[in-house]
């Protein structure tokens, strides 16, 4: 079955992205047990900056630096947050009405942003996408490239941490079980602070190649969440690898799936999300675990 | 000024109506339901939807012309046609309410069964992301709500000529002041004692012989009943459906923000907390004038408006204005049972 | 401090040999762990039955797997005849049997009042459309305030009506739970430690008090205490965990002479 090169490099640089998002938002979960509302938000926010420096005449992976700075100091404000109200006992429904509170600020910076370029320069970016500022290797374009090294390289990086560091240790030890961390004297609050802050900024980064090669406006961010939500349900609510994998089949589903249908329904593409939200609901009714669950308990069997 | 006045009235009888279900759904019961949106706009559509094109087949307009494509001139004819005709009018509004109540219960019914058994912060993700899909349906679709541009609907008190506008304002206000009882009564009977403790314990509610699963059900199915009220209301209040307008900040999170000011538990709490911040923000439309200097569109300050007083909210006032209030025994026997003690 | 409750009722005719709760060959596993192992007993009716065993042994989770909260992996649970085996809790509570649990879980936000005036099996102001109307449920709770008084005096809280659950000491908390099982009517309680942080004159009021709604209702109670010097003399029956398993059973008299019980506690 003939596929147009570009669905192969959207369906690529989209499961790159996704996956990463993915993963970013189970281990920010697993970790403080909080679902960070504001984190597809921070993560797309980033994408006005691969703008900005695009509009300065610069090449648009500039950006990818300030990228993890930025989602990095958000994510970190958004976890001072929650962990001094949860000192003062504020019970998980506020808890993620705290994460609402960024996810507000920076979907309103977002668009005085995109205002303020109209007002002021009379720039129209209510929808922009950046490829033509893109690189070529070898007549492919570069985003293929760079969203290929940075996700897989970061997780690969990620799970040397992991494994091989103390500070990777002491994360595992904090998500296994935070009050014996404790008490065997890590300084929770230290690592998860870093943790989260590398996090956020590696969302950053995801989130700023996003417009490399598609379309971005201001409620991409709403729209993803939807398949990040999707991509972590479908690998297992808390597990971080299943999301990793979670991500490249939904990824996978949304454009591959809507590929075929289109040729029947060339209306469908606008509808992509609407799948992964129907995928989602799927695997809760028939496997609420997720894969990695599923796996788990044929393991167990 | 009374336009005004008005005008201040509906917008709050409408949020109103989606604050005292938030609370029935997250004060009371412990539902955990960030997407609030999702039945509004599903009420939102159906209003779109039908009342039009029951109104094209019951004048027999030609069917060559399609509602949704050929908007503005299908609505002349029919407000034409309607605005001699009350019982017409009036039947299709009841037609709309129906079908939205009917539609509504029975998706809140099949959402329930996947959604409750998820823990509960998921179970807000899973709403949240609901609504996100219908809108994106929703404002893509254009034979259903006019896609990104919105649609505009027949108005069910087009008979009155001048005072339309007055005619469903009154009948938004009368909609919301039984809503608001039937909650009341809900709220001050046993069911409503019931709700609470599957709020604090759902395992020694079952414990007690309470069948949890059914009971949060219910209460889903209903609640989703109710806010497709709302946004069937909404929709008519407006004369147009623009669903791009159903956005997860204004029919969402501002309900919340309304809830917990007011008082979790406390529908009194939830009506003065709704009322306060309807009138702020109509405030805020007003002041706008003042800001208009800002290089940016003034509807974004909204948002970090609604952010910083959540913030406010849940360092300083967790608990709201008037705080959920305990039963004293002696006061439900003579009040509510007119028992002698 | 005789309750009016119990002038209602009559002196149970005890059918001696009918067996109210049967559990047969019961297993309960977390994973590869056998909390417990191949158990089978049974509850006459009008029995006060005693479940003693270390912790650990697996007692409130045989009260678990009795009331439903836990699904057993292997055996079977009958009840009056029923197979109630992995039935969800609220069925068993409506078939006839309630629990109270080891560590107290009122309804914190809710008084005391309204945690026991939650514990009806009918009440029609429960139903969704029904509770739209006061007359249909003033009578019910009319008669339920007043069952609830009544207990409250049982269990020496009358004072504590209108206090929230959450502001309760330890004791009084244990107290709560006993007045909520009575409140229910059971055929059969199961009470996981129900006089543990109560001083030993009012435990023995307590204790005192359901033997007498065993004598008036025929009601059996499944009992899991430590404290043996108190309880042992109103129980007619007792059973032994250890890890999982039955290791004794017999009268007070009886087990209490078993050299095996001695090993056991001493380990």
């Amino acid at each position: 079955m003939f596929v147009p090169l570009a669905i192969l490099l959207t369906l690529l640089v989209y499961s790159f992205i996704l996956s990463l998002l993915a993963m970013g938002f189970t281990l920010q979960y697993i970790t403080l047990n909080v679902p960070n509302l504001a984190y597809s938000t921070l993560a797309f926010a980033s994408t006005y900056l691969t703008l900005t420096f695009t509009l300065m005449g610069f090449t648009p992976y500039l950006a990818m630096p300030f990228a993890f700075t930025l989602g990095g100091i958000i994510s970190f404000l958004v976890y001072k947050f929650i962990t001094f109200l949860r000192n003062r006992g504020t019970p998980i429904v506020g808890l993620m009405i705290a994460t609402i509170v960024f996810d507000l600020i920076i979907y309103a910076l977002m668009n005085i942003y995109a205002d303020y370029l109209a007002y002021t320069f009379k720039l129209y970016v209510g929808s922009f996408c950046l490829t033509e500022y893109d690189f070529k290797i070898f007549s492919y374009p570069g985003i293929l490239l760079v969203s290929a090294i940075t996700s897989i390289g970061l997780v690969i990086l990620f799970t040397f941490i992991l494994v091989k560091t103390k500070f990777g240790i002491a994360m595992r030890a904090i998500m296994e079980n935070y009050n014996l961390a404790c008490i065997d004297g890590i300084d929770t609050e230290k690592i998860l602070a870093i943790a989260w802050f590398l996090v956020g900024g590696i969302a950053g980064i995801s989130g700023s190649l996003y417009p490399i090669w598609f379309a971005m406006d201001p409620w991409v961010g709403a729209r993803m969440f939807i398949s990040i939500f999707a991509a972590c349900v479908l690998g297992g609510l808390k597990s971080i690898y299943g999301s990793l994998l979670g991500g490249f089949i939904i990824a996978f589903s949304e454009i591959f799936i809507t590929y075929f249908l289109s040729i029947y329904f060339p209306w469908i593409w606008a509808y992509r999300a609407v799948i992964s939200m129907v995928i989602a609901a799927i695997t809760l009714v028939k496997m609420p675990t997720g894969i990695s669950g599923y796996l788990q308990k044929i393991r167990g069997k | 000024m009374i336009d005004l006045l008005f005008d201040i009235l509906i917008f709050f009888c409408i949020y109103t109506i989606i604050t005292i279900s938030l609370n029935f759904q997250q004060g009371y019961t412990g539902i955990f339901n960030l997407g609030l949106y999702f039945p509004i706009i599903i009420g939102a559509l159906i209003t779109a939807f039908l009342p039009g094109r029951v109104a094209m087949l019951i004048y027999g307009i030609n069917s060559k012309l399609d509602f949704s494509a050929n908007n503005a001139l299908v609505v002349s004819i029919l407000k034409l046609k309607l605005s001699s005709d009350p019982i017409i009018s009036i039947s299709l509004l009841f037609l709309t309410l129906i079908i939205t109540v009917l539609v509504c219960y029975v998706i809140g019914f099949l959402i329930a069964y996947p959604a409750l058994k998820l823990p509960v912060d998921y179970l807000a993700l899973f709403m949240l992301c609901a609504g996100e899909s219908l809108r994106v349906i929703g404002m893509q679709t254009d034979w259903l709500a006019g896609g990104v541009m919105g649609i505009i609907i027949i108005n069910p008190f087009g008979w009155l000529k001048d005072f339309s506008y007055y005619g469903i304002g009154i009948f938004i206000i009368l909609l919301t002041i039984i809503i608001v009882l039937i909650h009341q009564k809900i709220c001050n009977s046993p069911l409503g004692r019931l709700l609470k403790s599957i709020r604090e314990n759902e395992l020694v509610a079952e414990c007690i012989g309470k069948n949890v699963n059914k009971i949060k059900r219910k209460v889903l199915s209903f609640s989703f009943a109710i806010l497709g009220i709302g946004g069937v209301l909404h929709a008519f209040s407006m004369s147009a459906v623009v669903i791009g307008g159903y956005t997860r900040v204004d029919f969402s999170f501002w309900p919340w923000l309304m809830m917990i000011v007011g008082g979790t538990g406390n529908n009194l709490g939830v009506l003065l907390g709704t009322f306060s911040l309807v009138i702020m923000r109509r405030i805020m439309i007003i002041a706008k004038h003042f800001f208009l200097f800002l290089p940016f569109n003034i509807v974004w300050l909204e948002p970090i408006l609604l952010a910083l007083l959540l913030m406010f909210t849940l360092i300083f006032k967790p608990k709201g204005i008037l705080s959920e209030k305990p039963l004293e025994i002696k006061k439900y026997m003579e009040k509510t049972l007119k028992l002698k003690t | 401090m005789v309750s009016p409750i119990l002038s209602l009722g009559k002196n149970h005719k005890q059918e001696k040999n009918k067996k109210l709760l049967i559990i047969e060959n019961l297993s309960k596993r977390f994973g590869s762990f056998y909390a417990l192992q191949n158990i089978s007993l049974s509850i006459p009716e009008a029995n006060i039955v005693l479940l003693i065993g270390p912790n650990g042994s697996g007692k409130t989770t045989l009260i678990n797997c009795i009331s439903g909260v836990y699904i057993p992996e292997e055996g079977k649970i009958w009840f009056n005849g029923q197979d109630i085996t992995g039935k969800p809790p609220h069925e068993i509570v409506k078939i006839g049997i309630s629990r109270s649990f080891q560590i107290p879980e009122p309804f914190k936000k809710l008084t005391v009042a309204e945690n026991l005036l939650l514990c009806s099996l009918n009440n029609p102001g429960e139903s969704f459309l029904n509770s739209l109307s006061k007359n249909l449920w003033k009578k019910y709770e009319k008669f339920l305030i007043d069952k609830m008084f009544n207990i409250l005096k049982v269990i020496g809280l009358e004072d504590k009506i209108d206090t929230l659950a959450e502001e309760l000491s330890g004791g009084q908390l244990k107290l709560l739970e006993l007045g909520r099982l009575l409140m229910l009517d059971s055929k059969l309680m199961l009470l996981d430690e129900p006089i543990g942080g109560i001083n030993p004159l009012l435990a023995n009021e307590i204790l005192f008090y359901i033997k007498k709604i065993k004598d008036a209702f025929g009601t059996s109670f499944l009992i899991v205490e430590h404290r043996l010097d108190i309880i042992m003399k109103y129980v007619d029956y007792v059973h032994v965990l250890f890890r999982g398993n039955l290791v004794a059973s017999g009268t007070p008299e009886e087990v209490t002479r078993k050299k095996e019980l001695y090993d056991i506690y001493l380990i």
